[in-house]
């Protein structure tokens, strides 16, 4: 067991490109994108809520794309671009969508808004007039458990400049 | 009072752009060099006694720092309840015998989570399997196997049980005998857990004889007297840190045996220790909510108005007393407090079985009672003929009612809460219409129901009582101090809106230090339903101190008296010679200058039924309960597939009387929220076990609501005029009593849809299918 643990555990060097800065870090093999994100590279927006795929909290962007950080090896990501929420704001100037969420109520408790700015950022960026499924396909895998959804799905189509929708907090 | 420039206004919170940045700190993002991680190890049998644990395996593994077993604890017991009829009832390991799947053997701390993991398998238990029982009725037979000992005071020949709560008042049996009509029913409910997305994690740091902790809580003075107690000691040897949390709903409230075993750890190896708990964990050994039979029966007269009620409550308890003797209390209370009820007798039993303990969870009883009462209601109204809203309008409280408990509901919304939510949903050319019409084409079926509710606010338990400060600093802005501890209510922010308003502050003027047990007052913390009322009472008497200091400085420096001056924008002025004023920064300075260096400092202290010596009795119900009573009003449109018997939630509207609302932003993602949370609790959520095993333990198989299942919310509130006027701080409960009325309407919406009468939840798809096919086999046979 211990021989398993320790060839397991036999590192190897990657290159992660994180919110724009390139990282060579010695990684385990079978280490998860999130921990490397969190623990060794020290940015711990993204959040683990369940560490097995079913709950979104940990969702980043890879090459531009939302993948669960708690389901992806981080060897896999060698020399990849991984974007987080520490990168969405432009200083202290946050992005529309950050103001939108903050306009519409969308964060309570805040422990799923990370995941969930990730997502609505890849679904903007791909497509910025979503229509209502689209939206709800594209969060389908975050949940929320404080807000019923309703103010994140506002946000998201405040965002868009979708149905006239204003702010609610001011 | 009247011109109100925040409190009462949808400020955007104060902890917004934190959380939205990535910047908003919980427990698991604390990093301490060196950390060890913790790992505990727990019992796979629901009942056993333990006849041997041998940790040397454990201990001599390369990279082990550290073993513990209840040996090398001191043996304190802790307990949600910690009373003398309820004393601490749990250790915080095993000792001698296990009593649910899950609980805590052992705890390790290793260099690594691979380490910890494979010493925790080499730890040696040896067991005997003891019968467990997991349904309470055969829990609580005569002569059944005892989990644990009957309390000392129920003399009835029954086994396993935990506490009892007994009230009544009137006589039953005459109202029944006078009663027009009576029905007798009985509503069970099944198991549900939290679903706080941020998990159990405890970092904690032993270091120069204190001990540092982070951990995810609902309140950190709470917990730091539960931890110091079990760890023997001081208050001031242990700090909690703030942190924020990630949803609680209930979860999060009592002492964890992995935030001791974290300590515990970190004490003896001299090392910051953490321990995370695993979604698989947290759903097979945590505590969750707790599912209760009500056995219900109602006299009525002609019009449907209450003559005598008597009801029974079972609660499947789990293995230690934990929140369960709560339930039982509470469900009184629920019961109580919206509809008059002459002649009632009420019976809790709170017993023991083999699940894992308990916690309270969102509502803490009010949703399972509200389902048994607002059903039976509409059954009872449909047998008189009369209309589900004439019948809740018959027998709603007042205003200015006492209860028989002698708290008094003062300015009740019930009945405009009921007007308004019949109105806006135009319930009654609605309710009826799809039973009523004939073929109806395709599958699906639209229903409407309704229910109502009412919710303490806030009630005297420890810590009874908060503090705030609010320090003026040298330029005129504020730091505000306070054990306030937001999970995600908005505590932050309504406390910055009532400093700012008492102030002539602007938000951005105050910054918060909060819930830090060294550094902030003491708090009730975010459990008791009441940190707006109380915090935030204890906010604007510390503002309304500090500023009483200001013009006192200032009606000596402007000569003038204090009656003739007024703040704004960080100006004292003069009423009568507007010219004269002084900036805030020159108030202070003149106050350090001529007064012997005095800073301005103030301070607030609130506490709710400040004449009430203790909390109501939980066993008879005497004593007084809470000062400030919700109400709430919830209509339910949902859709069933008759073909299927899939029903969802298509729309609710909630009407409610919180008091005044502080922040109606916020208000309306609490009511959102537990819209949620509550057609989860009707149509999707079940933590499924067989024999105390949890069958579903991650996100995939217990169905939680995703966006797909997001139903419209509206919501309104009554009354809001009446508080203006002076009672702007008037505030009620709104954050968890919302999911109780609308379960009950969503019951009666699948019966309008269906003519399905449901006595169970969750409504599954199976359920309705079996209850279409019964009347079909009626309407042939
Ligand atoms: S933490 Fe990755 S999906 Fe939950
Ligand atoms: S805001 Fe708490 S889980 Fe979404």
């Amino acid at each position: 067991m211990i021989e398993a643990v320790k060839s397991r555990s036999r590192k190897r060097l990657i290159t992660l490109t994180v919110n724009g800065e390139e990282h060579e870090i010695a990684i385990r093999p079978n280490a998860m994108l999130v921990d490397v994100v969190r623990d060794q590279i020290g940015l711990t927006g993204t959040k683990s809520g369940c560490s097995s795929g079913s709950c979104g909290a940990c969702t980043l962007l890879i090459d531009g794309r939302p993948m669960l950080a708690c389901s992806t090896l981080a060897v896999e990501c060698d020399g990849k671009a991984i974007r987080t929420v520490e990168d969405l704001a432009d200083g202290e100037r946050l992005s529309p969508i950050q103001e939108a969420f903050l306009d519409q109520g969308a964060v309570q408790c805040g422990f799923c808004t990370p995941g969930m700015l990730m997502s609505v950022t890849a679904l903007i960026a791909s497509n910025p007039k979503p229509s209502h499924q689209e939206i709800k396909k594209a969060l389908e895998g975050n949940l929320c458990r404080c807000t019923g959804y309703n103010a994140i799905f506002n946000a998201v189509l405040q965002a868009t400049g979708q149905d006239g929708i204003k702010p609610i907090m001011f | 009072m009247s011109n109100l420039s925040f409190v009462g206004k949808s400020r955007k919170r104060k902890d917004g752009p934190d959380k939205v940045t990535g910047k908003a700190v919980y427990s698991q993002d604390v990093k301490l060099p060196g950390t060890l991680t913790g790992r505990i190890l727990r019992s796979p049998h629901a009942h056993a006694r333990i006849l041997r644990i041998d940790t040397s395996r454990a201990k001599a593994l390369p990279g082990v720092k550290c073993v513990i077993t209840v040996d090398d604890t001191k043996g304190i017991k802790h307990g949600f309840v910690e009373t003398p009829r309820y004393p601490p009832d749990q250790e915080v390991f095993a000792r001698d015998k296990v009593v649910h799947i899950g609980q805590e053997i052992a705890a390790v701390a290793a260099i690594n989570d691979m380490v910890a993991a494979e010493a925790v398998g080499l730890i040696e238990v040896e067991y005997e399997i003891l019968p467990a029982l997991f349904r309470p009725l055969a829990s609580m037979k005569p002569g059944a196997v005892e989990i644990q000992p009957t309390h000392p005071k129920v003399d009835e020949p029954y086994t396993n049980i935990a506490g009892k709560t007994e009230t009544e008042w009137g006589d039953v049996e005459q109202g029944f005998a006078e009663a027009h009509l009576v029905r007798t029913d009985r509503f069970e409910s099944h198991l549900r857990t939290h679903g706080y997305l941020e998990p159990h994690v405890t970092l904690a740091h032993w270091e120069n004889d204190k001990l540092n902790v982070w951990t995810s809580s609902m309140g950190t003075f709470v917990k730091r007297s539960k931890l110091a107690k079990v760890l023997d000691l001081p208050f001031s040897s242990v700090r909690i840190h703030k942190t924020y949390t990630g949803g609680t709903f209930g979860g999060k409230i009592d002492l964890y045996t992995h935030e001791y075993a974290a300590s515990r750890l970190s004490m003896l190896t001299n090392r910051p220790v953490r321990i995370v708990a695993s979604r698989e964990e947290i759903f097979s050994a945590y505590r969750h909510g707790q599912p209760l039979t009500v056995e219900l029966k109602t006299g009525v007269d002609r019009n449907g108005v209450l003559v005598a009620q008597q009801i029974k409550i079972i609660n499947n308890a789990g293995a230690h007393r934990g929140s369960g003797v709560v339930v039982i209390f509470l469900c009184w209370g629920f019961t109580m407090a919206p509809y008059r009820i002459p002649n009632f007798k009420y019976e809790g039993y709170s017993v023991y079985t083999n699940y894992t303990t308990r916690a309270p969870q969102r509502g803490h009883g009010c949703p399972q009672v509200r389902f048994a009462i607002e059903s039976q209601m509409d059954m009872i109204a449909e047998e008189l003929g009369i209309d589900p809203v004439t019948i809740r309008m018959n027998n709603a409280r007042d205003p200015e009612e006492d209860l028989p408990n002698s708290d008094n509901v003062h300015q009740a919304g019930l009945k405009d809460c009921l007007r308004l939510a019949a109105e806006k949903t135009d319930f009654l050319r609605n309710y009826g219409q799809t039973r009523k019409a004939a073929d109806l084409a395709g599958s699906k079926r639209r229903g409407w129901g309704i229910g109502l509710s009412s919710y303490f606010t806030g009630s005297l338990i420890y810590p009874n009582g908060s503090g705030v400060m609010v320090k003026m600093n040298d330029d005129g802005s504020a730091v505000v101090l306070t054990g306030a501890l937001d999970v995600g209510q908005g505590a932050e922010t309504v406390i910055s809106q009532i400093v700012a308003e008492e102030l002539s502050l602007e938000m951005e003027d105050i910054k918060l230090v909060t819930s830090d047990t060294d550094t902030t007052p003491q708090d009730i913390g975010a459990w008791i339903s009441g940190m707006t009322y109380v915090t935030g009472n204890a906010s604007r008497e510390a503002a309304g101190n500090a500023r009483e200091k200001l013009l006192e400085v200032a009606a000596e420096q402007m000569n003038t008296p204090k009656s003739d001056l007024r703040l704004q924008d960080k100006m004292v002025i003069s009423i009568s010679n507007p010219d004269n004023r002084l900036s805030y920064r020159q108030v202070i300075a003149a106050s350090v200058a001529t007064h012997r260096g005095d800073t301005i400092i103030g301070e607030g202290f609130w506490r709710t039924m400040r004449d009430e010596p203790m909390h109501p009795s939980l066993a008879t119900t005497k004593g007084r309960w809470s000062e400030n009573y919700a109400f709430s009003v919830q209509v339910a449109e949902v859709e069933v597939d008759i073909e299927t018997g899939e029903a969802r939630l298509i729309k609710a509207l909630t009407v409610h009387d919180c008091g005044f609302p502080v922040n109606p932003g916020l208000v309306k993602g609490q009511v959102d929220g537990q819209v949620s949370m509550a057609l989860g609790h009707a149509f999707m959520e079940e933590v499924v076990t067989r024999n105390g095993s949890t069958l579903n333990t991650n996100w995939l198989d217990y169905r939680m609501p995703t966006i797909h299942n997001m139903a419209i919310s509206e919501d309104a509130d009554v009354i809001t005029e009446q508080y203006k006027v002076g009672q702007p701080y008037r505030t009620k409960e709104v954050g968890e009593g919302l999911v109780s009325a609308i379960l009950a309407a969503m019951a009666n919406a699948v019966y309008d849809a269906t003519g399905v009468r449901l006595h169970s939840t969750p409504f599954t798809p199976a359920k309705i299918l079996s209850g279409l096919q019964k009347l079909e086999q009626k309407k042939a046979g």
